[in-house]
Formats: structure tokens, sequence, C-alpha cells
């Protein structure tokens, strides 16, 4: 008993902000009919759960690493993107990976330049000078075989092939009849096109080894190993020129796919390349600048503008929607579905039920299966921290990185690998994302700001805080809207207050600073 | 300092600043002569690239007022603020609402931006002694975003124009950058000037030093027994009522004032100015503000739409590649050039001379 009372004297701010909280979420039903504040939370768990899948990375890289990563909110709109791209045409994914792995193939041979080029013996200003020479010279020819590269592409300008278009092949099940095959002409150029991107990406990479040189001077190590880079180098390449070959055939089959087995491919192919992205920009970018510490807030909040510029130009300006999967899409025979079971069966778009009397209109998507996917990611994430040796590794670094790393173990390698991790979680939220709210280039920013507030009250570095926070900007938001379609009662009002749509984001700001002036930590942080 | 310690003026210190101040100032005229135009059509305010050019050089003197009421909060301070772009806005928005919807006359907005940048350093006061580091900036972007929604919303459309922003501001006859353009040139040129002076006074001044000591180690500066909140106040009240100002003359300037000031880009693009300037040098960052400014249009003029991506990728580079910035690295970098140079004298005439004195940074 007297142990109760020490812990709620510990945490009697926590325990009343609680408490007020939860007396705000009964207030806001208490306006409401059961049917509409079911809904309502429905929706607000929805959007819980899709900040959740980004705030969760976002908190745990802050948490490990001291990063803001204020590039989350773009990498989580480059997932939508390039999930939809897998859905709608993944023909398109498939011509694009050939440049892209032989890109990568030349970088793979990265690790032999540095014992090599420490035995040539150069002027002072010769080695300064021809990394230079080199990385231009690298860049300018990437550049060239990247624009005559082939590629089976929508356009970001052009009406008449802009993904809306797509998209209406897509609903129409015309996408494969559209699809234009592009290849090269002739297998000169094809072989001239691949030797100059692999020519470029090892020009680029003996660039930065020679700048290393430049820098710290030559070393005198031998190569590790001569066998496995060349190795690595030979399989990627071999893949992706085998790639090409198959281009045709893995396409029509991608293609004639199902939209159900296609949104799976998206997802998975969109928290790869988040991955991917994640873990480059962590080892090229951060990694050098984590002994500066506002320099990486500025810099993640540079590549996140980048970012946006780049799917401008990729996607265009315009945002557009994905279409839902089949097995939330349906609205003909037997829809809407009145049971689980029914949906099931039927594939419905809405179900339909009966709550307090009223029949109340569900979306199976929006408001079931994004929840759904929302829990899973919770309570997998829960488990990889809890129950995994790397969980355990990454909440000792949380408590103390310099400590992990005294014990002998290779805290860079995780912080790596949990920056891959995070961003491919929203990279994967963004597809999960996109069917519900469709894709914009503001859907990022909008994103990052709302994940950013739910850590700031769960508090920054607590996982079960960003939840917690995820959860509740969802509701304030969902209850919000709702209000404004109902009008608020106010005293000395006649009329009900109807707060208009732009008004939500500002309630949840107001929210976060009401909280933070109250518990500075958020509501699960630690105090310093 | 060496003004102070030899007790005449020391014109060699200051030559930089002098030297930049006189050219300014006689920029227009050297602009006229180059274009063959007598120098009388150039005060009768005849249209000409010349004309052209002041007005793009009266946007780089207001950014760069922006700029160092930026850096005395960020760099100087090291307070970590995301939503300094209000302080702009609010003055901007400010002044086109009173001089549109009330009619006030100048020195009543000018008294009016005043007193909007000591409102807004209070509001970002108020959390001050609670919030810290990555949470402050939280914060001071949240106070940012709502002001930016709140002046986009239908509610309060008769006042900003919501998305489309206040237009068709009535000009003030004293400064009409239409009219009389180079007038408007030498009272915003003037303006930065006394800003510098000001913010260089203010940053060596004992209260300047405690901010500098603040940013350093807050808990050292307490040990000692400041109450730093006071110090990081005075710093916010300073860069507030200055970046209202800025606000105003933009305003004035412009005449309208488009939404996307009060949103995060233009706090990104102050904080760009600083990283090519270099944080914390304070005439770093009215050079940032130059260069990003000059380079923005002419980006704009040669590649259009990535000139964006341009951009971006320049301040990637600057923050990994030269993270002090033309300013802080030239502070830096100084000492080994005079040492280069002394050991070259050395060598000719055979015998060592004193050591440069210590550099300020």
């Amino acid at each position: 008993m007297p142990n109760l009372l020490q812990t709620y004297r510990k945490n009697r701010t926590l325990i009343i902000t609680l408490v007020i909280l939860f007396l705000l979420l009964l207030l806001a039903i208490q306006g409401m009919s059961t049917r509409d504040w079911v809904v309502t939370v429905l929706r607000g768990l929805a959007v819980g759960s899709i900040t959740f899948l980004v705030a969760a990375g976002l908190s745990i890289i802050l948490g490990l690493m001291d990063v803001l990563n204020l590039a989350h909110g773009t990498l989580f709109m480059i997932g939508a993107y390039v999930g939809w791209s897998m859905y709608v045409r993944p023909d398109t994914v498939v011509d694009a990976t050939t440049p892209f792995l032989l890109v990568l193939a030349g970088f793979l041979l990265m690790p032999l330049w540095m014992p090599l080029l420490g035995r040539l013996r150069l002027g002072r200003s010769a080695t300064r000078v021809w990394p230079w020479i080199a990385l231009l010279a690298g860049l300018a020819l990437l550049a060239l075989a990247l624009t005559r590269y082939p590629l089976s592409i929508w356009s970001g300008t052009e009406y008449q092939n802009s993904p809306i278009v797509w998209n209406q092949y897509f609903e129409a099940g015309t996408v494969q009849e559209n699809v234009t095959p592009a290849t090269f002409d002739t297998i000169i150029a094809a072989v001239v096109d691949w030797g100059s991107l692999l020519a470029g990406s090892v020009l680029v990479g003996l660039a930065v080894a020679g700048f290393a040189i430049a820098r710290r001077g030559p070393t005198a190590q031998a190569a590790r190993s001569v066998a496995r880079p060349l190795m690595w180098f030979a399989l990627v390449a071999a893949v992706a020129i085998g790639l090409y070959v198959v281009n045709t055939p893995l396409s029509d089959f991608l293609l004639s796919l199902s939209s159900n087995a296609l949104f799976v491919l998206a997802l998975i192919v969109a928290a790869l390349v988040g991955a991917g992205l994640g873990g480059l920009m962590e080892s090229t970018m951060i990694r050098p600048l984590y002994d500066r510490g506002i320099y990486q807030i500025l810099l993640t909040l540079g590549l996140g503008f980048i970012g946006v510029e780049m799917v401008r130009s990729i996607w265009g300006r315009t945002g557009f929607t994905m279409p839902k999967p089949a097995l939330f899409s349906s609205t003909g025979d037997g829809c809407p579905a009145e049971s689980i079971s029914g949906w099931l069966q039927h594939q419905c778009s809405t179900i339909i039920v009966d709550i307090g009397g009223e029949p109340a209109r569900i979306r199976t998507y929006n408001e079931l299966f994004v929840i759904a996917v929302g829990i899973v990611v919770l309570i997998a994430v829960w488990l990889l921290l809890q129950r995994t040796r790397l969980g355990m590794i990454i909440r000792a670094g949380v408590q103390d990185s310099r400590m992990v790393e005294a014990l002998g173990i290779n805290v860079r390698r995780v912080f790596t690998l949990v920056f891959a991790l995070g961003v491919g979680l929203a990279a994967f939220g963004g597809v999960i994302a996109a069917p519900a709210t469709g894709l914009s280039d503001t859907m990022g920013a909008t994103l990052l700001l709302s994940s950013l507030i739910a850590l700031a009250i769960g508090g920054l570095t607590s996982f079960p805080g960003a939840a917690a926070g995820a959860v509740i900007v969802g509701l304030t938001q969902q209850f919000i809207i709702r209000y404004g379609q109902l009008g608020i009662n106010l005293p000395f009002l006649a009329e009900p207050w109807k707060p208009s749509p732009p008004l939500v984001p500002a309630s949840v700001i107001l929210l976060m600073i009401i909280i933070l002036l109250v518990l500075p930590q958020g509501l699960f942080g630690r105090s310093e | 300092m060496n003004a102070q310690t030899t007790g005449r003026f020391a014109w060699k210190s200051h030559i930089g600043f002098i030297v930049t101040v006189v050219g300014l100032a006689a920029l227009p005229f050297i602009m006229a002569v180059m274009e063959g135009l007598p120098v009388g059509s150039l005060l009768a305010n005849d249209s000409s690239t010349a004309k052209f050019l002041q007005g793009l050089l009266v946007e780089v003197f207001i950014l760069a007022v922006f700029a160092i009421s930026y850096d005395l909060v960020l760099g100087v301070t090291g307070l970590l603020s995301f939503g300094h772009g209000m302080f702009f806005a609010f003055g901007s928005y400010l002044t086109g609402v009173l001089l549109k919807t009330f009619g006030w006359p100048l020195w009543a907005v000018l008294v009016g931006a005043v007193v909007a940048g000591l409102f807004n350093a209070l509001l970002f006061a108020v959390v001050l002694p609670r919030v810290k580091g990555i949470t402050f900036a939280l914060v001071t972007l949240g106070i940012a975003s709502v002001f930016d929604i709140l002046i986009r919303t239908q509610e309060l459309n008769p006042y900003t124009g919501s998305d489309v922003g206040l237009q068709g501001i009535p000009r003030p006859d004293f400064l009409n950058p239409v009219d009389d353009r180079l007038r408007f040139y030498y009272v915003t040129l003037a303006f930065a000037i006394l800003v510098y002076l000001i913010y260089k006074r203010f940053v060596d001044s004992p209260t300047g030093r405690v901010c500098v000591a603040t940013r350093e180690n807050e808990n050292r500066a307490l040990t000692i027994g400041f109450n730093t909140f006071y110090f990081k106040l005075a710093a916010l009240m300073v860069a507030g009522i200055t970046a209202s100002l800025a606000g105003m003359f933009n305003t004035l300037y412009k005449p309208l004032v488009s939404p996307e000031i009060a949103g995060l880009g233009f706090t990104v693009e102050g904080l760009l100015m600083l990283l090519i300037g270099g944080i914390g040098t304070l005439s770093g960052a009215m050079i940032g503000a130059a260069i990003l400014r000059l380079m923005e249009y002419y980006l704009s003029r040669w590649f259009g739409e990535s000139s964006a991506f341009i951009l971006g990728a320049i301040y990637v580079l600057i923050v990994m590649f030269l993270p002090y910035g033309i300013v802080g690295t030239w502070r830096l970098r100084r000492l080994d050039i005079a040492a280069g140079r002394q050991r070259l004298l050395s060598m000719f005439t055979g015998r060592q001379r004193e050591t440069p004195d210590e550099g300020k940074l």
C-alpha cells in the first residue's frame, strides 16, 4: 500500500494529466450518439496507427543515436510513391531495377580502391585534383547514361500519361494493354549504356577513395579480401543484366497478378527501398556528423526538402489516389456486407453494422485494416525490442550507447540497422496510408508534424510513449473533425461553432504545447 | 577590440565593413554609369536594369536583417528555434493588415511592428523555462505552425486573405518603392547597417557575452550565478523586434504578403543563409542572405523548377563539408593564412616576428 502511494506521489502530474485527458475523451463522447463516437474512435485509431508507424521509427532513432530525423516524413512519402509504382506500374519498377543494380555493383567495388590507390605515389597537387576530375566525370557519365536509359514510365506533367490516367487503367484492368515495353534499339547501345553506368559509378567510388587519401594521406593497409567485393560485384551485375533479359516476361507476370498480391509486393518493395535509403543515409551522411549535434537536424531537414523535390520531379506536383486492393474495394453483389465473414466472402469496401440502434458505415480498409496493421506492427516491434538480442542492444543503447560500445558491441552497425529499420517502417506505413489518404507532395510534411507531436506528447525516446502519443493525436484530430461537422455549443454564441478543417492540426499542436508545459518530458519520457 | 586598447579608431580592423558600406551606398550610381545612364535619370527614378537591381538588393537587405536576427537566437544564444520565420511573418502580416484594413499611418505601423516583435518573443519565452533542446525546437515549430494555420483559415479571411495572402496594400507616400526606389534602397541599407552595428554591440556587451556562455554551457553559466532565462529572453526580444521590422519592410516593398513566409520553408531558408555564411558569426548571416537571394534568383532563371533541388543539394553539401560557413571558415583559417605569410616573410628577412593576435571567433 505505501508502495502504491509512493508511485502516486512520484507521478502525480502524469496521473492527473491522464485523468484529465480521459475525462476530455468522455466529455467528447457525451456530445455524440453511440454510432457517431464509435466510428470517430475507429477513425482516430486508424490515423493514430499510421502516425505510429512513422513515430515508432523516429522515437527509436532519436533514443538510440540522438538524431531527430526530420526527413522521416519525406521518407514515408517516398515509400508511398514507390509502393504506388510497384502496385500500378510494376513494369516500370522492373525496368528501373537494372540501372540501379548496375550503379550499386560499381559502388560495391569500393573496398578495393583504398589499398590500390595507397600504392600510387603522386605529387601533392595531383593527389588533390584528380578526385575532383574523377567525380565530375563519373557524375556526368552517370547522368548521361541514366537519362538515356529506356524506361517505360508515366509522366509528371503530361495528363495523357499521368499517374491519374494510369490509376484509371488500373481500375479498369487494362494496364497491361497500355504498357509499351521499353528496350534498347540494339544490343550495342545496351552494352554501351551499361558500361557507362558501371564506369560512372566506379569513377565516383574512386573519387571518394581519392578524397579520403587526400585528406588523411595514403594508408598502407592491405586489401582484406579481393575476392569478396569482386564476387558481390559479379553477382549483382549478373542479376541486373539477367533482369533486363527477362524484363518482358517478368513484367507480364507481375501485371497479371491480382491486386491483393501486388499490394503485398508493393509493401515489401517499399519497405526494402525505405530500409536501403535509410541505411545509405545513416552510413554516408549522418555518421560523419555524430559529434556535431545540431548539424544532424539541419542535414535531415535539407534531405527532406530534396526528397520532396525529387518526388515532384518523378511523380508530378498534382496529388492522386491509390486504388484499394481487391479485398477492400468491391461495391457490387452482397455489399455492403453485414459481418466480417460477409466482407471476406464478397470483398466489400464497407460494412454496415448496427450500433446503438443506428446503422454505422465502416470502411473495411480505412477503419479496420489500417488499425489491424498498426496493432500487428506495435506487437512486432514490441517483441523485437523485448525478446531479441538486437532489441536488448537497442534498449541498452537508448540508456547509454557508449557503455554498450565499451562492452564490445559494434554499436555503429546497430545504428545503421536501426536507422534502416525505422525508415523501412515509415516507408511501409506510407504504402498502408496511400489507399486511405491518397498521395500528394505534402503528405510527408503533414505526417512528420503529427508524428513529432505524438513523440513530444508521449516522451521523445519512449516507445510506448510514441504509441500512446500517436493514438492521442489521432483521436483528437478525428473528434475535432467530427465536431467541426456537428458544431459545438459554446456559451455566449447563438449558433454552434464549427471549426473549419484547417484548424484541426492547430488543436493538436495546442494540446502538445499544453502537455509539454505541464510535463516537459512528455507523458512517458525519462526525466534527465 | 583594437579600438579600445589603443584609444584610437582602428581603421584596419574595420576596413572590410567600411568598404562594404561605401560600396553599397555608391552601387546604384556605379550601376547607372556602367549602363551608360546619366545620374539624373537615376534620381528621376526611370525604370532600368539599375532600378531592378536596386530592388533585388533591397530584398537582400531585408533578408539579411532576418538572417542576422535568426543568428542571434540560434547561433549566438544557442536556442534551437524552428519558429523564427513566424517573427518575420507576423511583422509582415501585421503591417499589411494595419495599412490595408485599418489605414494606420506609417509611424504607428512601426510602433505596432515593434510591439508585435516583443509579443512574439514573450510567446516563445513562456515555454522557455520548461523545455530545452529538441523539445524547444518542437514547441517553437508548433507555435509557428499554429500561426501558419491561423492565417490560412477561412475565419480570418477578411484580414489575411487565407491562402491567397494579402494583396493591394496601400503604399505610404514616404516609403514608396515604385515612385522612389532609390530612397527605399537607402532606407533599407541604413536599416541593415544599423541592425548590424547594434547586434555587434549587443554580442560584445556583457549581456551578449552571457548569451554566448549560455550557448557554450548553460549549466556553467547558471553555476556562475547568471539567471540564463533573462539573457535568453533578451536575445529573443532583440531578435523578435528586428525580425518583425524586417517583415514590415518586406510588406512595404512588395507590397503584398504571401502565406508562404509563415511556413517552415521560410525558416529553413533562414537556416540556409546562416549555414552559407557561418552560424554564430553575425556578418556571416548577412553575407549568407545576400548569396542565397542572388543565387536563388539566378538559379531559377537558369534552371527553372529544378532550382529548388539544386538549392537543397547545396544546403546538404554545406552542412557536410563546410559546417562553419564562409565567414566561420575564414576566421578559423585566418590564423593559418597569417602564420603562413609570417613564415614566408621571415624567410626573407631572416628574423622571427611576433605571432598575430588571436582572432575572435
